[in-house]
């Protein structure tokens, strides 16, 4: 019981790693409709610049956050205006095909400026919190509440918000939102740099818990795919809620598969999830 | 981002001039005269992207080095470097193009099992020598006729000690995590006949790599109550793994490889992540100054196994076509040995001292950073010391070599 | 130089196959399969498996044609009821769980070691160099045979009304076409292609390992069927040459670039390759060879 309670709460905390990354892509997907494989760069290129706050710069970790946020929006809308949007045109799969070709320019880009070397921020680690036979990571539960809390934020400035309301045209349906005088344009931009910039600060929390080099994002592409896809691609709830499930899918399953078939247990999740609701969990209208 | 402007640019414009010159790459001479070259194919992208590049560096040291005392045979050592891309497919095609176009005599540095594996046919079908550091057994095996040497110790030389190393450290619970590689099995069956020999118990996990956290996995090793854990990974999967062992509070002892936990590791890390742990690489005997000459000459303080490694190849093929005073790969493949290994040679620890030694006929006997480098029959080394270090204060601090 | 030569256009046909295969999905389908690594891994264990356990190495290729079959059938089963996108991702995700069973299942695949040894058809009786000949005439025929095959059934009625599919699936079920049963069939022939390409590039090498089926050749087949031209046969092929020859000129900058550290010149190459393929989408967005058929009127450009 102790076990299957402690895979859970591992499970969340995994997932909590995935949450922001995820929400970033969702982000993107739901106004300008195509899954977008630079995401990967976008995570790598946040937990640089964060690097380079942090530990060049001498900047406290939540300025970090703050520069990884704001370099990896600017990056992504650039990269954006140069190289996929002229695509948009051409249907989703292609910008999609294209954004891998992007992916792998920025992560050379990468790491032509600072080599394969690992690196890793000023800031220390704590052990576990320790409730009976359960135990819980201190910034693992930071990681969360901030999932928690980016997530409310994008909610309350989709609902609330003329801009949030205007990208929610958008995403609804584009010519509609141009009649209403809603430029498009404009909107894509907003939205890019608040989704790659969230894809940016979720790579520096990933590379708190792991390493940062060329290849951090492109480690968990795969999951992050696979926690959007569960919660139904283009739904910001939907991402968090899918990363959470698919960090517990895998914890829990490590309890019965081997720890080897990891990313399989959310490929597996994913076709279930899909077999019963063709989109995801919080999935929205039909397209 | 005017960087990627600036970069798209340069690099049109580069792919604009270089395709009129692709036509033309026959330009290599026969290896008769001209420069004699050598070709490396390390990682320079991919998973094994954090070696690759300081491998290359070692190598290219002592080739400038080497051509400033003059050369080899009063030729220049001209250096040829591929990335393999961490992927068996884009080694061949990058192995084939040395081997075609450049022409090379050898190629050094293969890290993946899996491109070595691939590269090795290609290799002594064209009479072309191979010094690898892949660790699986199967390579040696391979009916490679000689042009081929690996300078890792095999797992039954490694796994034996690490199983003895946490005996001696009275542990007798040991238990190994290893993401899946070729000799994640032959690493533990050693480990375990070590361990078992002294009355103790060992258990394993292989983990996925590219994981960002492995909670459960660390809770299913501490269910075992281990006294020590051995990490076999490399090192951004053991730095996720160390960081994760640690919030659990785990306090026994962790040996883990040389080249995961290497410096790079230990300075992106939070120091308590990583202090007290040992690791283990293979050395020359001590007293060995390979060694200290390597960190002088790249400037890099603990250089890892794997570039201490690279480091002897390059030394003993040049010797090796000193002495044999040919540079093809068979004159190298017949010769390796005659320097790496002659009875009661002078001993020379860099390749500049013993291609002096051979000019004045002197049997020499290398003795490099990696190891006594003395070969069998099929290419393994026959025996190695090990140097046990441990993390003290965010530096690797020598505990023993034996 | 000259065997560097036959290698590299040995690997075209190779790369041409997979080509072939993708366009006929894509181009003909018009579904992703982001999982061509996966299909191509499944062929060249299925016919390295096959002859390893002593079946003549043309019984080994017709075991990859059929397996491939069925895994395709599998996956297409697996995803039918999935829109464009979710499919992209779940292909991606297929292709990687083919690489986890290759690397785990030791028993089956020798696990992270791989299969060496691989029968060479006819290599004893060759020579190392004839054989190199012998094996590019061989994959040539088979890419040409492959390609006059595809090339017919694009022109076919049948092919027509794939590529009615691909425009509109609802149109194509409303005019009477058999859109499961098509896409099916289609998926099925285009993982049987890509799976008989793994097992041409298993015998030639005679050697793989789960190392060998990373994405990143399926990103190379995307930029070879993208430059030739998405939905014609012959651009495919073409593109693949352009794209094995374009990987492979890119080494030669590095004699060109002076002053840059060996990691900075291989982070260079990788960055032309997906620089070309983003200026080939940019410049070129029907490709070198565009489709023949006339196009559909194109559908607004909402998204």
């Amino acid at each position: 019981m102790t076990q299957l309670l402690q895979a859970l709460l591992n499970g969340v905390m995994t997932g909590a790693l995935i949450a922001v990354p995820a929400i970033g892509f969702s982000a993107i997907f739901a106004v300008l409709r195509y899954p977008n494989f630079a995401i990967a760069a976008y995570a790598t290129i946040g937990a640089f610049a964060a690097w380079w706050a942090n530990v060049v710069l001498g900047l406290p970790i939540v300025a970090a956050l703050a520069v990884a946020f704001a370099v990896t929006g600017v990056v992504g809308v650039a990269a954006e205006e140069t190289a996929l949007k002229r695509l948009r045109g051409n249907g989703a799969l292609i910008v999609a095909i294209a954004s891998i070709a992007l992916n792998l320019v920025l992560e050379n880009i990468v790491r032509f400026l600072f080599g394969n070397e690992m690196r890793g921020y000023d800031l220390p680690i704590a052990r576990d919190l320790r409730f009976g036979d359960l135990r819980v990571g201190p910034q693992q539960l930071q990681s969360l509440l901030l999932s928690v809390v980016i997530m409310a934020a994008m909610f309350l400035f989709l609902r609330y918000t003329r801009f949030g309301k205007a990208m929610r045209a958008v995403a609804d349906n584009p010519d509609l939102a141009r009649l209403k005088g809603i430029d498009p344009a404009k909107i894509a931009i907003v939205t890019l740099f608040l989704g790659a910039g969230l894809t940016g600060v979720g790579g520096v929390l990933i590379g708190l818990d792991t390493s940062i080099d060329p290849l951090t994002g492109y480690r968990v592409l795969l999951s992050v795919f696979a926690a959007a896809v569960l919660g139904g691609l283009g739904s910001i709830p939907g991402a968090v809620a899918g990363a959470l499930m698919l960090g517990i899918a895998e914890e829990l399953a490590l309890l019965a598969v081997p720890a080897t078939y990891r990313t399989a247990v959310g490929f597996v999740a994913i076709l279930l999830m899909l077999t019963f609701r063709p989109r995801g969990l919080l999935g929205e209208r039909a397209a | 981002m005017t960087q990627l402007t600036i970069d798209r640019r340069r690099l049109l414009a580069g792919t604009a001039a270089f395709a009129g010159i692709a036509g033309l790459p026959g330009l290599a001479l026969a290896q008769q005269s001209g420069p004699i070259r050598i070709g490396t194919l390390t990682p320079l992208t991919g998973s094994g992207g954090p070696y690759g590049p300081v491998m290359v560096k070692a190598v290219k040291a002592v080739v400038d080095e080497v051509n400033a005392a003059g050369g080899v045979l009063g030729r220049k050592i001209e250096l040829i470097s591929e990335d393999d891309q961490t992927n068996p497919e884009a080694g061949v095609r990058a192995a084939r193009k040395m081997i075609d176009v450049d022409k090379v005599s050898a190629i050094l540095g293969t890290w993946a099992s899996s491109v070595t594996t691939a590269v090795a046919p290609l290799c002594w079908e064209s009479k072309t020598f191979l010094a690898t550091v892949s660790g699986a057994d199967a390579i040696t095996q391979l009916p490679h006729q000689g042009y081929l040497i690996r300078t890792q110790p095999n797992t039954t030389l490694q796994g034996k000690k690490f199983g003895e190393f946490c005996i001696a450290e009275k542990a007798k619970r040991v238990f190994f995590v290893s993401p899946q590689t070729p000799f994640v099995k032959s690493q533990f069956d050693n480990i375990t006949a070590a361990v078992k020999a002294a009355g103790g118990e060992t258990g394993s996990l292989v983990y996925d790599d590219k994981k960002p956290s492995y909670r459960t996995e660390v809770d299913e090793a501490l269910r075992f109550k281990p006294d020590a854990i051995v990490f076999g990974g490399y090192t951004p999967d053991t730095a996720v793994m160390l960081k994760d062992v640690y919030r659990a509070g785990f306090s026994g002892l962790k040996v883990a490889f040389g080249y995961s936990v290497n410096q790079k590791l230990i300075e992106s890390v939070p120091a308590e992540v990583v202090d007290k742990t040992y690791t283990i690489s293979p050395s020359p005997a001590e007293g060995s100054k390979a060694y200290e000459r390597l960190v002088k000459l790249i400037g890099v303080a603990s250089p890892d196994p794997y570039t201490t490694q690279i480091y002897d190849q390059i030394n003993l093929v040049l010797m090796a076509i000193a002495f044999a005073g040919d540079a093809s790969g068979t004159a190298i493949k017949d010769a390796v040995r005659k320097v790496s290994q002659a009875q009661g040679g002078t001993k020379v620890d860099n390749a500049v001292d013993g291609l002096k030694a051979i000019a004045a006929k002197q049997p020499v006997d290398y003795d490099g950073a990696s190891g006594p480098c003395d070969f069998d029959a099929i290419g393994d080394i026959i025996d190695s010391k090990f140097r046990y270090e441990q993390v003290q204060g965010g530096k690797l601090t020598l505990v023993k070599i034996a | 130089m000259l065997s560097y030569i036959v290698f590299t256009l040995t690997l075209c046909a190779i790369y041409g196959l997979l080509a072939l295969s993708l366009n006929l999905i894509w181009g003909g389908a018009g579904l992703v399969n982001l999982g061509l690594a996966g299909f191509f891994a499944v062929g060249a264990y299925a016919s390295a498996l096959a002859t390893g356990a002593g079946a003549p190495v043309l019984l080994g290729w017709g075991a990859a044609l059929a397996v491939g079959a069925v895994v395709g059938l599998l996956v297409t089963f697996a995803t039918l009821r999935l829109r464009d996108d979710y499919l992209a991702i779940v292909t991606l995700g297929f292709a990687e769980v083919i690489r986890l069973v290759a690397l785990n299942e030791r028993w089956l695949t020798n696990g992270s070691d791989g299969i060496s040894g691989i029968k060479a058809p006819l290599k004893a009786e060759f020579g190392t160099q004839n054989f190199a000949l012998f094996y590019l005439g061989l994959v040539t025929l088979v890419l040409g045979l492959v390609w006059l095959l595809l090339r017919r059934l694009d022109l076919s009625p049948y092919g027509r009304a794939l590529k009615a599919i691909r425009e509109d699936q609802q149109l194509a079920a409303f005019a009477g076409k058999p859109v499961l049963r098509f896409k099916l069939q289609a998926f099925a022939l285009s993982a049987a292609i890509a799976a008989l390409a793994g097992a041409l590039y298993a015998h030639f090498q005679s050697y793989i390992s789960p190392d060998h089926f990373q994405p990143l050749i399926t990103i190379y087949i995307f930029l070879a069927v993208t430059a030739g031209g998405v939905g014609r046969p012959s651009g495919a092929v073409l593109g693949a040459y352009a794209v094995v020859i374009f990987l492979e000129a890119t080494r030669f900058m590095t004699e060109w670039v002076p002053g840059l550290q060996p990691v900075q010149l291989a982070a260079m190459r990788e960055m032309l390759i997906g620089l070309a393929l983003i200026l080939v989408l940019h410049l070129k967005p029907q490709g070198i060879l565009p489709e023949q058929i006339p196009k559909a009127p194109a559908p607004p450009a909402s998204a």
